[in-house]
Order: structure tokens, then sequence, then C-alpha cells
């Protein structure tokens, strides 16, 4: 599927840096946007050319970083407009969107130069909460089998669809994201017995 | 006359490079029944999914498929899709509806028929496929074989011209691989069966298609190629057992 597509498996400078190291300075790059005062607007400009830079090295089509950004955008917008209502508001909204998305740009190229993988046993070593990390590895693994659920529905569906009509089509997405919720839930108990099955406590 | 298929040097990559079809060409008759053969990957799921439509995801126009002698464009698309009925592999795939009676009402529904009409047509379909009275059953807890065959009805509910059955017979038991066959067997429309069943094939299709990456690699009447064991183990299949007890001359 598109949407799940990444370049997190590209092959780049910044690819081939440990995953530990390229985990402890995303978070340090949010926490240094996050922390730098609202009087610092210089700061946040050094964050943004690194980040830049660091776009450039890792080779990730720039086109892309963009539309993941947009894709995010709505949210970020939700919650900076209302920075408006405040004193001097302008300022404050415009800053916060600088913020919020040099955060998002920090994690978008983290999770597009790192496989979810390897992201997975750096939390294992700084001691993520077990059920925590295992919880992400389940999700990881069948959130692809889930979506290549729904695209095979959304084939049989469409091979017996012969109308325009708006309403029907609405009427039988409801029916589809009923089913596949159904679907899903069955699927958590068929493999929670699967792994009990194999010992899992 | 047209051919209710027909297929030119067809192409297709999936998204991830894979490809898929690598110049596919043939003709099904009207009426005619035949089967799709090969390995696992070979590609014959993918031809079924050109043939309505829903393959390539961007309408080319180019006419590499054509059913009953019209290629598939955006503006007949509906036609087409009335016309050719696709049975995927999976039946939990085309099952989406709560009951049994709603699934099958899928189709009919569409045509805008009133309701008493579409009722009509729902029990006739459910009794074509020896289903009559599961109507109010919730499609969840059927069995393998029963939803096969709500899978049938929901597309026979349409009338449609030809019938694409993607491995109709794959988890179903003696019994009910008996019982599809024999339906099959009874429904005029022209018919192509993708399938690994040999014994199917022998039975149901006079002339069989065998698919291998994406080319065609043989292409003949049934007997005559299942019974060709080098060709059959180059292909990732066996020449059946049903065969030694039938002799071609």
């Amino acid at each position: 599927m598109n949407f799940l597509h990444d370049h997190s498996r590209g092959d780049s400078p910044v690819h081939r840096l440990p995953a530990g190291l390229k985990f402890a300075t995303a978070l340090t790059f949010v926490l240094t946007t996050i922390l730098l005062p609202k009087s610092q607007p210089v700061g946040l400009g050094i964050v943004a050319v690194v980040l830049v830079l660091i776009a450039i090295v890792s080779r990730i089509p720039p086109f892309f970083l963009l539309k993941r950004l947009l894709l995010l955008e709505p949210f970020v917008l939700g919650v900076a407009v209302l920075a408006l209502f405040q004193p001097d508001g302008l300022r404050a909204f415009l800053i916060l969107l600088l913020k919020t998305n040099l955060c998002l740009l920090t994690t978008i190229l983290l999770s597009n130069t790192t496989p979810f993988a390897e992201m997975l046993r750096v939390l294992k070593r700084i001691h993520v909460p077990w059920l925590m990390v295992s919880t992400l590895t389940l999700m990881h693994r069948y959130l692809f089998v889930l979506v290549d659920e729904s695209e095979r529905m959304r084939r049989a569906r469409a091979s017996r669809t012969f109308t325009r009509g708006r309403r029907f089509h609405w009427h039988t997405l409801a029916t589809v994201i009923g089913q596949l919720f159904i679907r899903a839930t069955g699927r958590a108990e068929r493999i929670y017995d699967a792994m009990c099955a194999r010992g899992w406590k | 006359m047209n051919a209710a298929i027909e297929i030119t040097n067809l192409k297709y990559r999936y998204h991830d490079g894979t490809e898929a079809l690598r110049g596919v060409s043939f003709r099904v008759a009207p009426g005619e029944c035949v089967a799709l053969l090969g390995p696992n990957g070979s590609g014959k799921s993918t031809v079924l999914l050109h043939l309505n439509g829903i393959l390539p995801e961007k309408m080319s126009g180019d006419g590499a498929v054509k059913i009953l002698g019209s290629p598939i464009t955006m503006e007949n698309l509906e036609t087409i899709r009335r016309q050719v009925g696709l049975v995927f592999q999976d039946p939990d795939d085309q099952l989406f509806c709560p009951t049994v009676q709603e699934d099958v009402a899928f189709g009919p529904q569409q045509l805008g028929l009133s309701r008493t009409e579409v009722t009509a047509h729902v029990q006739k379909s459910l009794a074509q496929v020896g289903l009559a009275g599961f109507g109010r059953r919730s499609t969840h807890h059927l069995s393998h074989g029963e939803k096969r065959r709500v899978c049938l009805a929901g597309v026979l509910v349409c009338e449609p011209a030809i019938l694409a059955l993607d491995e109709p017979t794959s988890d179903l038991d003696p019994r009910g691989r008996r019982e599809f066959k024999a339906l099959l067997r009874q429904i005029p429309a022209t018919k192509l069966i993708a399938t690994h069943d040999l014994e199917l094939v022998v039975e149901l299709c006079a002339r069989t298609i065998v698919l291998d990456r994406g080319k065609i690699v043989a292409e003949g009447a049934t007997v005559e190629l299942l019974n060709d064991e080098a060709l059959m183990l180059t292909h990732g299949l066996e020449r059946p057992h049903i065969l030694r007890h039938i002799h071609p001359h």
C-alpha cells in the first residue's frame, strides 16, 4: 500500500548510522526545539537548517517529506489556532507552528532512515516498558495484514458494484468497516491463542 | 461471433515492481469452460482481476481485455461488472454483509429493483446453490462450503454471462468439493476457473491454459495437456491420478 511505503530501507550515510545514535539525536532535537524560548527564533532557524541538511544527505525525496508534513498539518493547525486568542497571538501562533513542524520533521526523518524493527530494538534496550514495545511490535506486524485484507475486500466489493449512487457507497463503506472490525477482533483472538499455544505468558 | 473473453498481449506490473503478467493472450468462446492452471504466483489471479476492470488501477483503454467484444473503459465499467461475475479465493473477502440475505441482495439492490423483486431474486439464487432458507443466517457463522456457495449466489443473482472463479474448491472437504463441482456444471455461463484442483479441471474444463511466471506456457485440450507429465512437473503441477483411468485414445 502506498501510504505505508517509507524510505527506511534506503541507503545513505544517515541510513547507515546506528539506530541508537539517531534515536538519541532525534530526541535531543525535539527537546531543544520545545525548550527554546519564544524570544530565540534564531535557535529554531539553526535547528531547521540542520534538519534540512540531514534530509539532503539522507537522499529522501523532498516531495515525499513535504507530503508527510502536509498530511499531519490539520492536527498542527487545530492546536496552533488556539494560540491566536492570546495577546501577541500571531507571533505565538507562528512560533508554535514552526516548533511543531520541526518536531514532526525530526520524527519523519528518523522513521524514514531507520527500519521499524531497529527502532523497536532501541526501545527495548533503553528499557521502555515491555508491554508497550510488544504492543508496537504486534501493531506493526498486523497493520500490513489488515491493510491487505481491506484491500482484498475493496476489490471484491468493487467487482459487485455497478452503480454510482453516493448514498449506496456510504452505506456499503459502513458495512465494510464494521466487518473489518469484527474480523480484526477475531484475528486478534486467534493470534493470542497461537501465542499461548507456543508458550507465551 | 465475438469471443466472451479476448485478451491480447496483457502486461501488468504490481506497485512493488513484481512483473505479474508478461504478455498474455488468449480467447474464450461463449459457453466454454476453461481452466487456468499454474503454480502459485504465476499470475492466475491477476488475470482474473483484469476481467472486470479491477486491474489495472488506471484504466488504460488499450483494449488488451475485451469482454463480449467490447474493451473495458470507464464508461462501460458498470456494465462489464454485471456481465463478469468474479468469485474471489477467500469467501471472507467477498461476504461483507452481516446476513446471507443482505449479501446476496447487494447486486440486485443496485439495479433499482423493488424490495419484493430483490427478495425473489435472492431466494432464487440461494435455491440454485442449494441454500434455500439460509437468508437470515449470519455470514460469519457459515461453514467454508456454505460461504463459497453464498459467494456464488451473490454473483449468480445478477445473471452474469461470464463467471471467473479463483480457486473455487480450495479449503473444501471432499463432499463440499463434489457438490460445488456439480453446482458449477449446472451453470450455463462462460467459465474461466483458476485452480490447483486438477480433478475439477479434468471433470469440468475441456480446455486448459497453463500460466507460469506471467506467461502462457501451454494451451490446449485438457486431457492431452494434463497427460504430459514432463510439462506438468516443469510448471509446478502433476499428472492427476484420475487421468490414469481415462484414456484419451
